[in-house]
């Protein structure tokens, strides 16, 4: 039985591909008459039998030591190219919380794009998205992963683009699909180096490997700054965050996965990848310098947006900064942690915010105010998620968050610092969010305002307990320490971290004494937050700029040298031809004599050559 | 047998060319497309009795023909010859079908379609180096002539400047033959006997470079590539789909058989600069393509910096890399035809290919939903996203490259990040977008406008998800051919490493 599990691990992500293929011939318009409903269906069945089969393998591989499967995909002289999945409590245990996540978004999509019409397409992409992240969820092979990672790529570009009339859809597309192309390419090039040098992909081989690796240091930094190019760009890490601010213009459910596991798949396999990175300490700097950038600024400019999403979807970013940060302080199971943590209380916020995007129509803080009367779940939902986010209360991410500290009490104090700030400015921001939206006066655009359609309300409420009942599930996996071996300095920072934070919102967003908006500090800083600080300048004027130039300057030389050189050569023998024949006198005797000439003259060359050559 | 693949086409084209005017105005199509079809068939056939282990030609023919001048007709097939010759077979059937039905002149329009296929095949196919030429020269002639006929505007420009490129590199390639032949004492043009002979390296080597120009014409290496994006662009759909899918691989595949396969020392001495040329082609290729704005020019371009990967694997000369010049020609071949296929719908729809003026074609109803579809999917492959065949090949190229070439290989992936550029500048702005009121009436999409682009791409996604499919005939004879049996970089791993055979053996359930 045990053996059959095995060997069908990799069906998982097949499941969600075979979802995708079915909805086509609704997507590609072939079936009309019943409207795209039956391919949501199907892709929801999908998901179901691919959530039936990871908790079996789960329950299965529970107590069992990971196992490694072999799918021989190409074999070439001297290169082999396997499939490799490994089922360990992790891998199955992370495709079983993506496939989860995967149903409840389908679920809510039926009723958040129940008028939308191209519904049979965002399934197909939806299933695509759910099997490509399944599919590094269970990967033991780099090769397997990076595959995947550009197919999430490709299926990011889709969704985003899902409603591609609209100009800034077009653009947020591009820039998705461009700047984690960008991390990709240099990932690309870091598989491929490693491949050679280390002689194998799977992610088990490199490990052992990296213990044995003797690298020069500037190889192992180059190739460590290369394969840390890839997380940096899925995971919106500075200086490739901006994609995931401007991917908020696609549909919310799909935003639900993005925020919480397609982003996580990026950390994941960077926790896979953290022997090698280790090979260099300058890339474990690098690595832990982006991830504190990362952490704070993103936390910062959160503060600043007024648009909802992009409200929340820097505050993603901050937190996939603090997964860098244990990935480079060698703490992957705390990685893990916090990724599951984050993962969950961030799917229940967007999908609660993707209820009052649909109900109020507007994206815009400002025209919001007064729905947590009107829209009770949604509130509950809301007021939960913000709660599991920050470390106040014993929810999800409070655990992951004392466990991230303690691991790095003894090593790195400053570090905590970090963890504080982003803990403190979120949990200010969530306050700030909940206040402008759930609190105070209604605005003509929240006056009638009904709770959301059970399609919606179901999967929100579902997740809802499922946050709430988190902490306890970890207890029983005994990841969380038990109230003995906790470091009470830690809890106290923590807590007063986000009291702090939670009670200057509370101050300035609940209070109706506080005018709105609340100018907290000078106009410049606010535009300079407001604006990410201006990265996308620094692309311009990087990476933008060269590949412009680059193209410009390459263009004109084609049309004007290579090109113009070739047209100038047949324009003169034309010209040429044309001159010359004004020069025939039709005389016999010219032509004799140049000729004659002609002959004499190369004899003189013939016999001056040979003279230089014999004599 | 394999003659079959050259005469049926040619056959075809004197039947149609024997019948009566009221016939031919109805019928050439149907009998153009039943030729076609019976000589792809055949190439199945002939697949399905390809030898996989045999190094050497198979299905070999000889004939002798003018024995004083050392031209006999000799056929044979091999691993670096199939793949190509099913593209090809493919291919011409896919353009015949893609053709316009109320074509002008359709008489002279399918002749000229069947000899080029015909062609085509028999140069993959002689083994005789002069009967080589013979085949690369009648080729020259029908393209010239549809590109002259059924071109657009400036069709007399980019015909003539077609013809005269493609002349002069079949000079060189004939001086360099001829060269060889001399200066190797015999008069006989074998392929095998003249692969036998080695002479002094500095004549190797001015010979080479004497082919490599002849070749770098045709495939087009830069500086020598001006021809290629004005034939694209003035040639009808059908004609860019052979050009970009087979007619460009007959420099790639005359390079690896001639040029390789005859001078193996001088080819170790001119690897790295031919791997710099890669490097020059791929990034020209990529940065002038986003220059574009005429969406053929684009893929026209995009097809140089495609072909520098050849170039690149082909100068790694390894069994691997070889491997993957020959899936990278078999890729790119399937991918840019199914481009060009792609943005000939555009452009009989619309009228137009210029990006600037075309937008939001994806719209469903009124626009071209299931061609940009289409489109998105050949994009994608060709900035390589796994699960299509462009990236296996690539994946190959740049893995066995790296081993011989670690710098021009990192350089050359630049180019398919510069790639996902180009095709998303022309993807946003040609299919998204809101559909302009100038574009809103266009005419319906018909299933034989798609089915050509349809069959390409599952082709391509077929050979992406099994690649084994794709290169499995060639390995015999990438091994045989290559020079450099391969070897880890200066800076590999110095310490012995658990093989990873051993380390499977112990975590292994089973594959």
């Amino acid at each position: 039985m045990n053996q059959l599990l095995y060997q069908t691990s990799w069906w998982v992500p097949v499941y969600g591909l075979l979802g995708a293929i079915l909805t086509l011939p609704w997507s590609v318009g072939l079936v009309k008459r019943t409207g795209p409903r039956p391919a949501a269906y199907f892709n929801i069945l999908m998901t179901v039998l691919a959530l039936i089969h990871t908790g079996v393998l789960l329950w299965a591989v529970w107590d069992l030591e990971p196992e490694r499967l072999l799918v021989p995909w190409l074999s070439l002289p001297g290169f082999d190219l396997w499939l490799t999945f490994v089922t360990s409590r992790i891998s199955v245990g992370a495709a079983f919380f993506i496939t989860a996540l995967s149903l409840l978004a389908q679920v809510f999509a039926l009723g958040y794009l129940e008028k939308d019409w191209g519904l049979a397409r965002f399934y197909a992409l939806m299933g695509f998205f759910e099997g490509a992240m399944s599919g590094i969820a269970l990967s033991d092979s780099l090769f397997l992963s990076y595959a995947l990672l550009e197919m999430l790529t490709l299926s990011t570009y889709l969704l985003v683009g899902f409603w591609y009339a609209q100009p800034l859809v077009v653009s947020a597309a591009r820039d998705a699909f461009l700047t984690k192309r960008v991390g990709d390419l240099l990932l690309l090039m870091g598989v491929v180096t490693l491949s050679v040098i280390a002689g194998s992909m799977d992610f088990t081989h490199l490990d052992l490997w990296a213990k044995v690796a003797n690298l020069s240091p500037l190889v192992a930094t180059l190739l460590g700054l290369a394969l840390l190019a890839g997380p940096t760009g899925k995971c919106a890490q500075f200086p490739l965050n901006l994609w995931l601010d401007e991917a908020m213009e696609g549909p919310n459910p799909a935003s639900i996965l993005r925020n919480s596991v397609v982003v996580a798949c990026g950390a994941y396999v960077l926790i896979k990848l953290q022997p090698v990175l280790a090979l260099s300490p300058t890339v474990l700097e690098v690595l832990m310098i982006l991830g504190a950038l990362t952490a704070v600024g993103a936390s910062l400019v959160a503060i600043a947006q007024i648009d909802i999403k992009r409200a929340m979807c820097h505050s993603t970013s901050a937190y996939l900064g603090l997964v860098f940060l244990a990935v480079g302080t060698q703490q992957d199971e705390v990685a893990l942690l916090f990724l599951l943590t984050h993962g969950v209380a961030k799917a229940l916020l967007f999908m609660s915010i993707g209820s009052v995007i649909l109900t109020t129509s507007t994206q815009d803080l400002t025209e919001m105010g007064g729905l947590a009367p009107r829209m009770p779940a949604t509130t509950a939902a809301y007021v939960v998620g913000a709660f599991a986010m920050i470390g106040l209360l014993p929810l999800g991410c409070f655990w992951a968050m004392l466990q991230w500290s303690e691991g790095v009490w003894a090593t790195a104090p400053w570090l905590i610092g970090i963890l504080l700030l982003v803990n403190g400015l979120t949990a200010f921001n969530l306050v700030r969010v909940f206040g402008l939206v759930f609190w105070g006066e209604t605005k003509p655009k929240t006056r009638r305002a009904p709770e959301v359609m059970w399609l919606m309300a179901l999967p929100m409420v579902t997740l809802t307990i499922a946050v709430l009942l988190l902490p306890l599930v970890l207890q029983q996996w005994q990841v969380l320490p038990s109230w003995q071996q906790v470091n009470p300095t830690l809890v106290a920072l923590l807590v007063l971290s986000g009291a702090v934070g939670t009670g200057l919102g509370g101050w300035l967003y609940l209070s109706p004494r506080v005018a709105k908006p609340v100018g907290l500090v000078w106009k410049s800083v606010r535009e300079v937050l407001a604006y990410d600080f201006c990265i996308d300048r620094l692309y311009k004027i990087s990476v933008v700029l060269g590949v412009v130039q680059g193209a410009r300057l390459t263009a004109w030389f084609d049309r004007y040298i290579v090109d113009g050189l070739v047209n100038f050569v047949g324009v003169a023998s034309i010209f040429s031809g044309e001159s010359l024949k004004y020069t025939i006198s039709g005389q016999s005797r010219n032509y004799l004599l140049t000729l004659f000439v002609g002959v004499v003259l190369a004899l003189m060359a013939l016999a001056w050559s040979y003279g230089n050559w014999y004599f | 047998m394999l003659s079959i693949l050259i005469w049926a086409p040619i056959l075809g084209a004197v039947l149609i060319a024997c019948l009566p005017e009221a016939i031919v105005t109805q019928r050439a199509r149907s009998i153009a497309l039943a030729v076609s079809s019976m000589a792809l068939l055949w190439s199945f056939y002939i697949a399905s009795q390809f030898n996989l282990s045999e190094p050497g030609w198979q299905f070999q023919e000889f004939l002798p023909w003018i024995e004083s001048l050392g031209l006999g007709y000799q056929l044979g097939m091999d691993g670096l010859s199939m793949p190509l010759v099913m593209v090809n077979s493919l291919l011409t059937w896919l353009a015949i079908f893609s053709s316009d039905r109320q074509i002008n002149r359709p008489r002279l329009y399918y002749v000229l379609l069947l000899i080029l296929g015909g062609a085509v095949a028999g140069a993959f196919l002689s083994q005789n180096l002069l009967l080589f030429f013979l085949f690369y020269e009648v080729e020259l002639i029908p393209l010239y002539l549809i590109i002259a006929i059924w071109g657009g505007a400036r069709r007399g420009y980019a015909a003539t400047k077609f013809l005269i490129y493609t002349a002069v590199s079949g000079v060189l390639i004939l001086a360099a033959f001829f060269g060889l032949s001399l200066l190797s004492g015999h008069s006989n043009f074998d392929y095998d006997l003249l692969r036998s002979q080695t002479l002094p390296l500095a004549t190797q080597l001015i010979l080479l470079i004497t082919l490599l120009i002849g070749f770098g014409i045709k495939i087009p290496i830069v500086p020598l590539h001006t021809w290629l994006p004005d034939a694209h662009v003035e040639a009808p759909t059908p004609a860019s789909v052979l050009l970009a899918g087979v007619l460009l691989k007959l420099g790639t595949y005359g390079l690896l058989r001639f040029g390789l396969g005859l001078f193996p020392q001088a080819w170790q001495t001119i690897a790295p600069g031919l791997a710099a040329l890669a490097v020059v082609s791929v990034l020209y290729g990529s940065f002038a393509a986003i220059a574009q704005t005429d969406m053929k020019k684009i893929v026209a371009y995009s097809s140089i910096g495609h072909m520098g990967y050849i170039i690149l694997a082909a100068a790694a000369a390894t069994p691997l890399s070889l491997i993957g010049a020959i899936a990278q020609m078999i890729s790119h071949g399937l991918i840019s035809a199914l481009l060009f296929l792609l943005v000939g719908v555009v452009y009989a729809k619309t009228g137009t290919r210029d990006i600037n003026v075309l937008r939001g074609l994806l719209t469903p109803e009124r626009g071209l939903p299931v061609v940009g579809s289409l489109m998105i999917a050949g994009a994608m492959a060709s900035a390589g996203i796994p699960g299509m065949m462009g990236f296996i090949a690539e994946f190959i190229v740049y893995r066995s490259s790296f081993e011989v070439f670690p710098v021009q290989t990192l350089l050359c992936m630049v180019g398919t990040g510069l790639t996902a550029v180009y095709f998303l500048i022309m993807i946003n702005k040609v299919f998204f977008g809101r559909l302009p009121e100038s574009l809103a009436n266009l005419p319906r999409v018909r299933w034989q406008d798609r089915i050509p682009a349809v069959i390409v791409t599952m082709l391509i996604i077929f050979f992406g998800v099994q690649p084994s499919w794709m290169v499995r005939w060639s390995e015999t004879t990438a091994t045989t051919l290559a020079t450099n049996q391969g070897g880890l970089p200066a800076f590999a791993v110095a310490q012995p490493l658990p093989s990873p055979a051993s380390l499977v053996t112990l975590t292994d359930v089973d594959g």
